[in-house]
């Protein structure tokens, strides 16, 4: 390293990008590795590992509005419950094939992020960020209205999917459920990185960076941010129906502020504007909150905060940035 | 490689399975989620003070076995972590019987795993009547809005009233409420004149205090959750002038709990509630319930109805713990307590063999000052009251 630091330029010059290249396609491999080894390691915590997995998923579909898009939101929870309740509501009435559930609540999700996106994306900052607050609060009163269908504040109850492929049984241990989310993750992740680096993923970076520029360059910066909206809301929508399937039970919390408010913490914890920023914020604030919660259930919210508080003075980028930092410090 | 794979697989998921199924020892473990944090934290703190008084007074051993009490933090309604917690509980802790649960939605989660691992749940408050239909693995120690608000509707008709108003929150347990006395009241002669569902979370109760007025009602019945809302909407009642007006108060006892009374003040002073525990109750079981947790805890508070409702709750998982030997069988110890009569600090109380909901003596109570402190009296019992909303739909 230190011949590096002297400076035999092209080469070391080079060296960090291909660095963070040759990181970077190791990440799928890396997390389906480490989401294996934590099966093997804690068979007994696999309720909350598949809950980490499915708002891993969720979280990764804010990150894709707001860390790829620039869409300051406090609503991603509408896009999240709406799935999880189609979902449910599928699977008391019509079908309960897990796959197809989880069709169904990403198809809801994008359908509501669609029509919601189309209405409030021509606003901007912080009225936007108002307007997605009121979708969430709209959403959750119509739920929480029509009693008859989704339980109200009771919660609805009584999803129970059939095994999945037909074989594998959602038992209490929990071993389906963490699997069948574990890889529904891993695959949301490839699709969500093929899609932010596609053209049309690059154009809303674009869009994020400058969308006068984008307009100028005869690109519409607002079609992109709803079709990206909408892109989200799938993802959401799909995490909603992961939850509800494994759970089997879906409540008016998730469609609430708070849960939408919960996933922009963890975004920002794992770093915004990366995908496995989303990922990583996701597993280090469920860990904590867990293992917080067990060790003193009374204050553990005290720890969380000075935790969070910790890693904005410190790590301003995320967690996720620590890789980068690493890179630098090996360049310079 | 795949071969394996499902092999090692398989080979975990039966040690696991082995696991599960043979380690009972003598300590055997009770799961208590409710909320320990966040607004509703007082709610956890009660259930734990509660059933630490009850180990002090009964011991923590029952037929050889040590009982202890697991808990876990549920700081919001969140049925989705709700099984989650619960599904860490029976798997990793091992826990033998699952208890607490504030909320019904939390409650109604576990439903299928307690099914699943024979495991019985004995809920210390969430009170919507569905929660004991959905599996025969409940068993419940607090009480429903069916069962506090029939007989407050046929007193209030005794009382020769005729026009009513109904102001609850608008979620489950509130249109319980409204359901159930629309029901009696009008069955006893009476008229509903006008139903208000208020939002959950609103704090600005004038409008709905208007709408009161404007209705003719002789007297409200209310519900809302304990805590800050029904604090809100007893002193919007003072303020706005209905009290001074004469309409009178009537409502399920969640409105004047024991820890938000000094917060209340002369706002609660005459509403009439009926509910199935009150501190001020006259009996040496609550005393001695009360000195107890004064000489444990410095001072009684915060004891309230979810105190009383994890104390009998104890109770019924200690009658458990003796009649299954220290086995986990759930089925065969709900079995057990079908039918189960015990005096408890609220009064003489019964485990309905159909509903496993408590059967209890419904208190009348009016709010009034003594000796500078704010209390629920006792005026008046209805004995031997079930559950009427079981299998009541809607």
């Amino acid at each position: 390293m230190g011949a590096v630091a002297t400076g035999q330029t092209p080469q070391a010059a080079a060296r960090a990008p291909r660095l963070r290249r040759a990181l970077g396609g190791a990440v799928v491999p890396l997390l389906a590795a480490a989401g294996l080894a934590a099966f093997w390691l804690f068979p007994n915590d696999l309720g909350l590992m598949t809950r980490i997995a499915a708002t891993a998923l969720y979280v990764l579909s804010l990150d894709l509005v707001l860390g790829f898009g620039g869409i300051a939101t406090l609503g991603q929870a509408a896009m999240f419950g709406s799935g999880a309740y189609a979902a449910g509501i599928a699977a008391v009435h019509l079908v309960n094939d897990p796959l197809v559930l989880l069709a169904v609540g990403g198809l809801a999700g994008g359908l509501v992020a669609l029509v919601t996106g189309a209405l409030i994306l021509h606003a901007r900052g912080l009225t936007l960020l108002m307007l997605t607050i009121a979708v969430v609060q709209i959403v959750q009163e119509v739920v929480n209205k029509a009693r008859d269908l989704t339980g109200g504040s009771d919660g609805l109850s009584g999803i129970e999917p059939s095994p999945l492929f037909g074989l594998f049984r959602f038992d209490m241990f929990g071993r389906t459920s963490y699997l069948f989310a574990l890889a529904v993750l891993l695959v949301g992740f490839l699709v969500a990185r093929r899609i932010v680096r596609s053209p049309f993923g690059l154009a809303c970076r674009g869009v994020k960076e400058d969308p006068l520029r984008v307009a100028a360059l005869g690109g519409s910066p607002r079609r992109y941010l709803v079709t990206l909206y909408a892109v989200a809301g799938v993802f959401a929508g799909v995490a909603g129906a992961l939850t509800a399937v494994t759970s089997g039970i879906v409540g008016l919390d998730s469609v609430s502020f708070s849960w939408s408010a919960e996933a922009l913490v963890m975004l920002v914890l794992g770093g915004a504007g990366r995908l496995v920023g989303a990922v990583i914020g996701t597993v280090a604030f469920m860990t904590i909150h867990h293992v917080m919660a067990a060790i003193d259930p009374f204050h553990w919210m005290l720890f969380i905060g000075l935790f969070l508080m910790g890693t904005v003075l410190f790590l301003p980028g995320g967690i996720a940035s620590l890789a980068d930092r690493f890179i630098k410090g090996n360049r310079t | 490689m795949s071969g394996t794979f499902r092999k090692a697989l398989l080979g975990t998921a039966f040690l696991c399975a082995l696991n599960a199924g043979s380690a009972w020892a003598d300590t055997i473990k009770v799961g208590v989620i409710a909320p320990f944090s966040g607004p509703f934290a007082t709610v956890g703190q009660t259930f734990k003070q509660a059933i630490e008084v009850y180990q002090a007074q009964h011991g923590k051993t029952v037929a050889g076995n040590t009982v202890e009490f697991v808990y876990k933090d549920l700081d919001q309604a969140n049925p989705a972590q709700s099984k989650a917690l619960a599904q860490e509980l029976v798997v990793k802790e091992k826990v033998g019987y699952l208890a607490g649960f504030f909320f019904t939605p939390d409650a109604l989660a576990v439903a299928p795993l307690i099914d699943e691992a024979n495991i019985p749940c004995v809920i210390f408050n969430a009170a919507t009547s569905a929660i004991t239909e959905k599996s025969p693995r409940y068993v419940r120690t607090s009480f429903t809005l069916w069962q506090n608000t029939v007989p407050l509707a046929e007193h209030v008709a005794k009382q020769g009233i005729r026009k009513v108003a109904t102001a609850v929150s608008d979620y489950g347990p509130g249109i319980d409420g409204e359901t159930a006395f629309k029901q009696t009241f009008e069955k006893s002669g009476g008229k509903v004149v006008d139903s208000i569902r208020m939002p959950l979370k609103s704090t600005d109760f004038a409008p709905f205090m208007q709408r009161i007025k404007d209705s003719g009602a002789e007297a409200i019945y209310a519900f809302l959750p304990a805590g800050p809302t029904t604090l809100g909407f007893a002193r919007a009642f003072s303020d706005t002038g209905l009290k001074a007006a004469g309409i009178k108060f009537f409502g399920p006892g969640d409105i004047t709990q024991e820890p938000d009374l000094p917060v209340l003040g002369d706002a609660a002073v005459g509403i009439t509630t009926t509910f199935n525990y009150s501190q001020a109750h006259d009996s040496d079981l609550n005393r001695r319930f009360l000195a107890k947790h004064r000489e444990l805890f410095g001072a009684s508070d915060i004891v309230t109805f979810t105190s009383v409702g994890a104390y009998d709750g104890a109770h019924v998982i200690y009658r458990m713990v003796e009649a299954t030997g220290g086995k986990s069988d759930g089925a065969k110890a709900v079995e057990a307590v079908k039918g189960m009569a015990w005096e408890s600090p609220r009064g003489p109380v019964r485990i309905d063999p159909e509903s496993r909901h408590v059967t209890q003596t419904i208190y009348l109570r009016v709010t009034e000052r003594k000796d500078g402190r704010l209390q629920n009296t006792e005026v008046a019992g209805f004995p031997d009251q079930p559950d009427y909303g079981f299998k009541a739909g809607k």
